[in-house]
C-alpha cells in the first residue's frame, strides 16, 4: 500500500459498467454496508451477458442466471445506479475521490415512468435494435431489451421526431403517468468515493474488416453475438435457427474460429479465450433447437483450458455429432442463386477443398472498447500495449493508480466466472481499503412498529392495477373489480392505472390504514420483480411484509392472450381470487436473527489460503490459517517466476512475513483440522492439537499436486526431467551446453482418461521455459511436441515471442503419441510431424515433461467434513460454475486456489481475493437474517422417518440431541423438497403451506374456498 | 403380429371408456411452476406477447420439489382437465 492513502476515508465505491463483474461487485459491497454508485454508459445495467443465450459448459439459461441479480442491483438500498452517465474526471487520493459523472439526457423521468411500454407502441420511428445486434428493428423510445434493469424508457435524441424536427410527441400522448420530459438536459454531478472499481467491459471485433469472410456482404454470414441472438428464445426469430437471407432453416452451419484473434498483422494478436467454448455451446445448441443441423468447426486450436471444458467438446464430439476441422479458412464466397456459401479450406492432409454451408458464423474476438485509450486518460491509469487496464499477475486487479481497481474484460479476455471471481476481488480490495468507513454512508432502513394482526379476522384490500392500458386493453378491470368486491373477507377494492408508480405507493398506505386492511392484494405483473417493492410498501405502514399477494395479471393474462378480451378477463379474475384464497390464509412471519463470529478459519496456507488471510485480516477480521506442513507456501514454493518474468519467491517470502507480522492472523503450522460442527455466522471446529476455534465463515484452500509422470522413462532415465525441475536448474544458474538440444512434450497424464482435463498451466510453463533457454543461449534447439498450445488471453503474445526465437512446435495426436527412447548420452524421439506427413526422429539431450496438476490428497478427506461436492476430477464443486465461482452451496463455506481446479497464480490469487472479499461480507454484519420463506417443522407431528434428511439439499435437517429431527431454519432456503416428502406433513414452507396451495386450487376451481386439507 | 394385439386387448378387464370429446371443447388446465424457472419462463412468454390458450392457471412453487400429489389429486377431484408441472 502506498502512503498517500487520505485519513478521510469514505464508506463508498464507484463502480464504472454495470455487466456482470461490476454487479458482482456492487452486490459483494452493498451487502457488506458500503455505498455503491454504479456509473453504466446504456440505459440498462446487464452488460455482454444479458445479450447470450445460454452458458458454456452447462448449458444454463444466461438471461434466467443474470436476471435476479439485474433486479437485486436494481432495489438495493445501497446501489444508486447512474444510467447514461459517463465519468469525467477522478481526482483525489486512495479513500477519497472526488468524481465528475456526466449524465447524457433520457428524456423520461424516471421517478414516473412505470416501465409499462405505452409510449413504445405508438412511436411512429423505427431504428436497428443494437441488442439485437441489427437483426431487429426497435422504436425510438424504447428499452434495451424485455428484462432491462432499469426498464424507464429512454429516447435516441438523435432520431427523435419532435426533438429533430419538433412534430410528434406521440409518446407524450400515450404516457398517462407523465413521464415524458423532452426539457431534459444534460448533467454534471460530483460523487465523493473512497475507491473507484472498473468494470467497463469489452468490444468485439468488427469482422467488416475481413472482407474477404463476408461479413455484410453476404447475408448469410452472422458474428457470433448474432448468433446467440438468433438461438434466444427471446431473441429476433424467438430461438428457431433460421438464416437471415430467406428465413429457411439452415442444415450445414459452420463456425470460423480466431476472428480477429492471434492475428498479429491484421488485427488483435491475443486470444479471445471464450470463443472455442461459446462455439462448441453454440453448436450444441443450435443442434438442440433442430436436430437436422449439422455444425462444423474450423480452428486453429481447441482451447477448452477450463473445469470441464474438454469433457464438454469431447462431448459435442461424440453425442452431437460437431465436427472440428483443424484448418483455417482463406475465404467465403456466395452463391448468388441460393444464398449458400462456399469455403475454400485445406484438410489436414493439405488438399484443397470447396464445401457449401447453409450459413457461416464468424467467433469475433473481444477487444477492448474503442475510446479506451481515453478512458485510461480519465481515470489516470496505464495501460498494456493494446489498450488493456496494465495490471501485475502478483496484484492481478489492482491498475497503476492506488485506490482504483479493474476487474472482467478490460484487464484481460476471460469468461464470466473468471469476471465474477474479479468481481468479488476487487470488492475485497475495496473493502481492505476502506474498512474503517464500512457502514458510515449505508443508511438502515428505519421500520415502523408491526401491527399485531394475529387472530384478528381477515380484512383484504384488493387493488387491480390498469398498467397505463397493458392490462386495462385486454382485461375489463371493472369486472375484475365487481367479481371480488363482495367476496368473503374483503374489506375494499379498487382500481389503479400504475400500482407501483411512486404516488400510488403513499396512496397503498393511506389506504391500509383508514380500512384498517390486515392483507393485501395487488393484481398487477409479476411478483419476481414487483414482489419486494409492494412488501416494502405495506411494511411501511405496519404491516408484515408477507400479509402480501401479487396476482400477476400481466405477464401470464393479458399480454399472452391477446384479442381474447373475454377469455383473459374470466382468467383474471380466476387469477385474483386465488391470491385472496391465499391471502385469507397468511399469517404474519417473523425473520430470525443469528448472531456472526467475525473470523475465518482458512485450511491450506498455500498462496491462495494466505492471499485471502491478508485480504480479511486487512478488512478488520480475525484469521486462523491451518496449515498441514510445518512451514506455509504449499506448491508455490516449487516455482521461480511466472510467464511475464515477476520473481515467485521473493512474492512467497514477502507474503509470508507479512502473514506472520499481522496480529490478526493466527497461524496453525503442522495441523488438521478434525472436526467442524455448526452453521454459517456459528461455526465452532477442532483443530489435531486440540485446540478449539469459534467462527462464522471457512475457506478452503488446500490446494493441489504436481502430476508425478511414470510415462517417456520418467522413471528409468536422468535425462527425463519434468518443467519444474528445468524451470529450478535454468533458475539455479545451471550452465547447459549452448548447442543442448531440449524436446519438451506436453499434456503428460492430461487430458486423456482417466484424468480427461487440462491442467491449464503446463502450456504457459513450456513456454516460459523455453524462451528462458533462448534467452540464454540462442543457439539452443527447442521443440515443443504438443496437442493444442493453449496459452489462453494475453498469454498468447509469449508464444508469438517463443516462435520469433525460433523455437519449433510439433503437434502430436493423442492416438498417436511420441515414441521415446534411450540414445547414447540423450533421448531418442519419434514423433508424426502432419505438416510434413512424415515420422520425424529428434535427438534430445534432455526430454522434459509437462505434467498436469492433481487435487491434493486431503481434498477427499476435508470434502467429506464438509459435506462439499467435488468433480469427477476430484475437485471441489463450486455453488455454481458461472455466477458463484467461489462459493459452496452451503452458506459461509468458499473455496479458492487448486482445491476448485487447475489455473495459474494470477489466477489463484484473484480466487483468493474473491473468498476473502465474499466471507467479508458475511463477517461484517453483526447478525445475519434469516429469511421469511423457509419450511418450519412442527416436532409434535415428527415421526423421524429422516426422509427430509436424506432429500434436503442445504443439509438444514439434523439429528437433535434427542436423536430426532430437528430443523436448522438457518440453513434453510424455503424449496420444500422436505414439504412435499414429509408423510406426516411436519414440514410446512411459510407462504406455501398446503392449505394455501389447496385453497388456491379450490378457487381457480369456482369452488368455495376456506379452511381445507383437514 | 394382429392377433397377438387382440388377444391382448381381451385379456385388459374393461375399464371406463374415454368421454366423447363435445366440438369445441378445451381443457382446464393448472399448471404448477418453479418461481425460478417456469414461472419466469411464463413472464418471458408474456413479455414476448406470445400467445397461448388462456384455460392455463399458474401457481407458483418455490421449487417443483415442492409439489405434493395432493395437489394433482385436488385439482383433478375439482375438475381440472389436465395439470401441468414445470420446473
Amino acid at each position: 500500500m502506498s502512503n498517500n492513502i487520505s485519513s478521510n476515508k469514505k464508506g463508498s465505491v464507484v463502480i464504472v459498467g454495470g455487466g456482470i463483474g461490476g454487479m458482482q461487485a456492487a452486490l459483494d459491497l452493498a451487502n457488506s454496508q458500503f455505498k455503491v454508485h454504479l456509473i453504466q454508459r446504456e440505459t440498462s445495467i446487464g452488460g455482454t451477458m444479458v445479450m447470450l443465450d445460454k452458458t458454456f459448459p452447462t448449458g444454463d439459461c444466461s438471461m434466467c442466471m443474470i436476471s435476479p441479480k439485474m433486479v437485486e442491483v436494481g432495489r438495493h438500498l445501497n446501489i444508486d445506479l447512474h444510467l447514461r452517465a459517463e465519468v469525467v474526471s477522478v481526482e483525489g487520493q486512495p479513500g477519497d475521490f472526488k468524481i465528475k459523472v456526466k449524465h447524457a439526457p433520457r428524456y423520461v423521468d424516471p421517478d414516473k415512468c412505470t416501465g409499462c411500454g405505452d409510449c413504445e407502441a405508438k412511436c411512429p420511428k423505427r431504428l436497428p435494435n443494437e441488442f439485437e445486434q441489427g437483426l431487429s428493428k426497435r422504436k425510438c423510445i424504447y428499452s434495451l431489451f424485455a428484462q432491462a434493469v432499469p426498464n424507464t424508457r429512454a429516447i435516441s435524441a438523435e432520431h427523435c421526431l419532435f426533438l429533430t424536427r419538433g412534430t410528434c410527441k406521440k409518446c407524450e400522448k400515450a404516457c398517462k403517468a407523465g413521464a415524458i420530459n423532452f426539457e431534459d438536459k444534460e448533467k454534471e454531478i460530483e460523487i465523493n468515493a473512497g475507491a473507484v472499481i472498473l468494470s467497463p467491459g469489452l468490444d468485439r471485433y468488427d469482422a467488416k474488416v475481413r472482407g474477404e469472410l463476408g461479413l455484410g456482404r453476404w447475408k448469410n454470414v452472422v458474428t457470433s453475438l448474432q448468433f446467440e441472438r438468433i438461438l434466444s428464445a427471446s431473441g429476433p426469430y424467438t430461438g428457431v435457427v433460421t438464416r437471415p437471407s430467406d428465413e429457411k432453416h439452415p442444415k450445414k452451419v459452420a463456425w470460423i474460429q480466431c476472428v480477429g484473434s492471434r492475428d498479429p498483422h491484421n488485427a488483435n494478436p491475443w486470444c479471445s479465450s471464450v470463443c472455442c467454448m461459446y462455439a462448441t455451446k453454440q453448436s450444441i445448441i443450435a443442434k438442440e433447437h433442430d436436430k437436422n443441423i449439422e455444425p462444423t468447426i474450423f480452428y486453429m486450436e481447441m482451447r477448452s483450458f477450463g473445469k470441464d471444458f474438454d469433457k464438454y467438446v469431447e462431448r459435442a464430439k461424440n453425442d452431437y455429432g460437431v465436427r472440428y476441422l483443424r484448418s483455417m479458412v482463406s475465404a467465403v464466397k456466395e452463391d448468388p442463386a441460393t444464398g449458400d456459401l462456399i469455403m475454400r479450406y485445406a484438410d489436414e492432409a493439405g488438399k484443397l477443398i470447396d464445401e457449401t454451408f447453409d450459413m457461416v458464423v464468424l467467433s469475433v474476438g473481444l477487444e477492448p472498447h474503442k475510446d479506451a485509450a481515453e478512458f485510461a486518460k480519465t481515470f489516470d491509469i496505464e495501460t498494456d500495449p493494446h489498450l488493456f487496464a496494465k495490471t501485475s499477475p502478483l496484484s492481478p486487479v489492482k491498475t497503476s493508480r492506488d485506490g482504483i481497481y479493474v476487474t472482467g474484460t478490460y484487464q484481460g479476455p476471460k469468461d464470466i466466472p473468471d469476471t465474477v471471481m474479479q468481481g468479488s476481488a476487487v470488492a475485497g480490495e475495496a473493502m481492505a481499503l476502506l474498512a474503517e468507513a464500512r457502514g458510515t454512508e449505508t443508511v438502515p432502513k428505519e421500520l415502523v412498529p408491526e401491527t399485531n394482526v394475529e387472530n384478528a379476522k381477515p380484512r383484504i384490500g384488493v387493488f387491480v392495477c390498469h398498467c397505463g392500458t397493458n392490462i386495462a386493453s385486454n382485461v375489463n378491470i371493472d369486472e375484475v373489480v365487481a367479481a371480488v368486491k363482495d367476496l368473503p373477507d374483503i374489506a375494499y377494492v379498487t382500481d389503479t392505472i400504475y400500482a407501483c408508480a411512486q404516488d400510488n405507493q403513499e396512496i397503498i398506505k393511506k389506504t391500509v390504514k383508514d380500512k384498517e386492511l390486515n392483507r393485501v392484494v395487488i393484481a398487477s405483473c409479476t411478483p419476481r420483480t414487483h414482489e419486494p417493492l409492494f412488501q416494502d410498501t405495506i411494511r411501511d405502514a405496519g404491516l408484515n411484509k408477507y400479509l402480501f399477494d401479487l396476482s400477476d395479471i400481466r405477464e401470464q393474462c393479458s399480454w399472452c392472450h391477446p384479442g381474447q378480451k373475454e377469455e383473459s378477463t374470466k382468467k383474471a379474475i380466476q387469477i385474483v381470487k386465488m391470491s385472496i384464497a391465499k391471502s385469507r390464509l397468511q399469517e404474519p412471519i417473523k425473520s430470525e436473527h443469528v448472531g456472526v463470529t467475525p473470523a475465518c478459519l482458512i485450511i491450506g496456507g498455500g498462496i491462495a489460503g494466505m492471499t485471502a488471510a491478508l485480504s480479511l485480516a486487512e478488512q478488520g477480521f480475525t484469521v486462523h490459517l491451518i496449515e498441514k506442513e510445518d512451514e506455509l507456501g504449499g506448491l508455490v514454493r516449487k516455482l521461480n517466476s511466472t510467464l511475464e518474468g515477476n520473481d515467485v519467491q521473493e512474492f512467497l517470502e514477502s507474503t509470508i512475513a507479512k502473514v506472520l507480522a499481522n496480529e490478526l492472523i493466527t497461524v496453525h503450522a503442522g495441523t488438521e483440522v478434525v472436526n467442524t460442527d455448526g452453521f454459517v455466522g456459528n461455526f465452532k471446529t477442532t483443530l489435531s492439537d486440540t485446540n478449539v476455534i469459534e467462527h462464522g465463515t471457512i475457506i478452503i484452500s488446500t490446494g493441489g499436486v504436481e502430476y508425478k509422470p511414470t510415462e517417456y522413462l520418467s522413471s528409468e532415465s536422468n535425462k527425463v526431467i519434468t518443467q519444474r525441475e528445468l524451470e529450478k536448474r535454468l533458475a539455479s544458474g545451471e550452465q547447459f551446453n549452448p548447442a543442448s538440444k531440449f524436446v519438451m512434450i506436453q499434456c503428460v497424464g492430461s487430458r486423456e482418461e482417466p484424468n480427461q482435463y487440462c491442467s491449464r498451466i503446463c502450456c504457459q510453463d513450456a513456454v516460459k521455459n523455453a524462451i528462458a533457454i533462448k534467452e540464454k543461449n540462442p543457439a539452443s534447439q527447442v521443440i515443443i511436441l504438443y496437442r493444442d498450445i493453449r496459452t489462453y488471453g494475453l498469454r498468447e503474445t509469449y508464444y508469438q515471442k517463443a516462435r520469433d526465437m525460433g523455437v519449433m512446435f510439433i503437434r502430436y495426436d493423442v492416438d498417436n503419441k511420441p515414441a521415446v527412447s534411450e540414445e547414447g548420452d540423450g533421448i531418442k524421439v519419434a514423433a508424426w510431424d502432419y505438416m510434413l506427413n512424415k515420422e520425424l526422429i529428434l535427438h534430445a539431450d534432455l526430454l522434459v515433461l509437462s505434467t498436469g496438476l492433481r487435487p491434493h490428497p486431503s481434498t477427499e478427506s476435508i470434502g467429506k467434513m464438509y459435506k462439499v461436492t467435488r468433480n469427477m476430477d476430484g475437485y471441489f464443486l463450486e455453488a455454481h460454475v458461472k455466477l458463484r465461482p467461489v462459493d459452496f452451496p452451503t452458506e459461509g463455506i468458499f473455496v479458492c486456489g487448486l482445491a476448485h481446479a487447475p489455473k495459474n497464480l494470477d489466477e489463484t490469487i484473484t480466487q483468493s481475493l474473491a473468498a476473502g472479499g465474499r466471507a467479508g461480507v458475511i463477517l461484517s454484519h453483526e447478525r445475519l437474517m434469516v429469511s421469511g420463506i423457509i419450511a418450519k417443522h412442527k416436532k409434535e407431528l415428527c415421526m423421524s422417518c429422516l426422509g427430509c434428511f436424506r432429500v434436503c439439499p442445504f443439509d438444514s435437517p439434523y439429528i437433535g440431541e434427542d436423536g430426532k429431527v430437528a430443523h436448522n431454519e438457518v440453513k434453510c432456503m424455503g424449496c420444500g423438497i422436505c414439504a412435499a416428502l414429509c408423510p406426516a406433513k411436519a414440514f410446512q414452507v411459510n407462504n406455501f403451506r398446503d392449505d394455501q396451495i389447496l385453497a388456491m386450487i379450490d378457487a381457480v376451481t369456482d369452488c368455495e374456498s376456506g379452511v381445507v386439507g383437514d | 403380429m394382429d392377433k397377438v394385439v387382440e388377444s391382448e386387448e381381451q385379456a385388459i378387464p374393461s375399464i371406463e371408456k374415454a368421454h366423447e370429446t363435445p366440438e369445441g371443447w378445451e381443457p382446464n388446465i393448472l399448471a404448477f411452476a418453479c418461481h425460478y424457472c417456469a414461472f419466469a419462463a411464463a413472464d418471458l412468454a408474456g413479455v414476448m406477447r406470445l400467445s397461448y390458450s388462456p384455460n392455463v392457471k399458474i401457481i407458483r412453487l418455490p421449487c417443483t420439489g415442492k409439489l405434493d400429489q395432493i395437489y394433482v389429486l385436488r385439482a383433478f377431484e375439482k375438475g381440472i382437465d389436465g395439470v401441468f408441472v414445470a420446473g
